[in-house]
């Protein structure tokens, strides 16, 4: 009996992780969330990555921020932290929303970046209402070619 | 059998110029279409049903409605979809679509929407590309001054709309705008709707759109992300790549 429950568990253990890689391959979350947190009054800004040779690339979009209130922040070596004041706060009920309540006066949100980067050497600009931070990547080692 | 099937609530005017505005990068055309409906203050004719879609109902004021809708008067009917279009079932929907548009032979079949650009953030007016179901059309986009692309891959609900119109022989066109991939992009929906307007000599003004900017792209966050979602699944990105030569 022990041996089956056993048995049991390490194939469920192997069906959630492969319907955690499906979830993954697909961009899906498992468990969906909004886009914002009202105890803390932010929204999280669409934002995106993208990989060159040289840099990493990542943009949000950020409308009704005030330029001089944006703040980006190294976590970790591999972690990036967003944020922004807006210029007026957002309420809920101006979208029609009655059945939520509260309003939301910044953004907020943490970027994973994908590949060794020197955060030492960080550029950012905003135009547009879009930031957008360039990080060089790390160069390591080089490969002679004959 | 799964299918999916145009409901017609009132008269949908036939001969009309019909347009689409299904979402693709940085919304364009649902930025664009939602503003045509607005500002001719056009009402629902008809909506889409499909097993094929997700199980939504839109509220606006407390009613219910579906996610995809017609809209129509005089000479215009647009075709709006208030979420993200399924990738799996793309195919399907857009050909019903175009199966009941063609009963209604409308003059001009047209798709607004977006060409991604990666340095959109430096472009201040964004350049309107057009495309056209056959070689007269091509010439009339010309003329209009309009640049054609003549070389490219299209991916999304514009690119079966003009392939499907192309089967059929039927006149159409998609008004590309240079937009942000995956950021809502107003300014990009009113140079499209700009074009729009020199193609039919409808008179357009885009200046509550682009008043209204922020808000769009505030409010539009949540569509753009699973639209994202959708267009990685349909390989979107193949527009960036160089085509074969053939």
């Amino acid at each position: 009996m022990e041996n089956k429950k056993k048995k049991q568990s390490i194939y469920d253990m192997i069906r959630e992780y492969l319907d955690e890689a499906e979830r993954l391959k697909e961009g899906i979350p498992s468990i969906e969330r909004p886009s914002w947190d009202l105890q803390a009054c932010t929204l999280e800004p669409l934002s995106s990555i993208f990989v060159t040779t040289r840099e990493v690339i990542i943009t949000a979009d950020l409308p009704y921020a005030e330029p001089d209130s944006v703040k980006v922040e190294p976590i970790n070596s591999d972690r990036l932290e967003i944020t922004a004041e807006m210029r007026r706060k957002v309420k809920f009920e101006e979208m029609g929303i009655v059945h939520h309540e509260g309003e939301f006066s910044s953004f907020s949100c943490q970027t994973r970046i994908p590949m060794p980067v020197d955060m030492r050497h960080i550029k950012t600009r905003i135009k547009r209402g879009v930031l957008e931070i360039r990080i060089p990547r790390k160069r390591s080692y080089k490969i002679p070619v004959e | 059998m799964s299918s999916a099937r145009i409901i017609e609530k009132n008269n949908v005017p036939s001969g009309a110029f019909l347009v689409h505005g299904m979402p693709d990068v940085g919304l364009v055309g649902v930025i664009a279409a939602s503003h045509l409906i607005t500002e001719y203050k056009m009402a629902e004719t008809a909506y889409m049903d499909s097993e094929l879609l997700p199980p939504v109902a839109v509220l606006h004021e407390g009613l219910p409605y579906a996610p995809i809708r017609v809209f129509g008067d005089g000479d215009l009917v647009i075709t709006i979809s208030e979420m993200a279009i399924p990738a799996d079932n793309i195919q399907l929907l857009m050909r019903t679509l175009l199966d009941w548009g063609q009963t209604k032979s409308p003059k001009l079949t047209i798709s607004l929407s977006g060409m991604p650009v990666q340095n959109r953030q430096d472009i201040d007016i964004p350049k309107v590309f057009g495309v056209a179901s056959n070689a007269a059309l091509l010439k009339v986009l010309e003329d209009k001054g309009i640049e054609v692309l003549h070389e490219g891959y299209l991916v999304g609900p514009q690119a079966l709309i003009l392939r499907y119109c192309a089967e059929k022989n039927l006149p159409a066109i998609a008004l590309l705008a240079q937009s942000f991939f995956n950021y809502p992009d107003p300014e990009a929906a009113a140079a499209a709707l700009n074009e729009f307007a020199n193609v039919t000599g409808k008179k357009i003004n885009v200046t509550a759109l682009l008043e209204k900017g922020e808000e769009i792209r505030l409010r539009a966050r949540d569509v753009m992300k699973r639209t994202q979602q959708e267009m990685s699944k349909m390989k979107k990105g193949q527009e960036y790549d160089m085509p074969l030569y053939v």
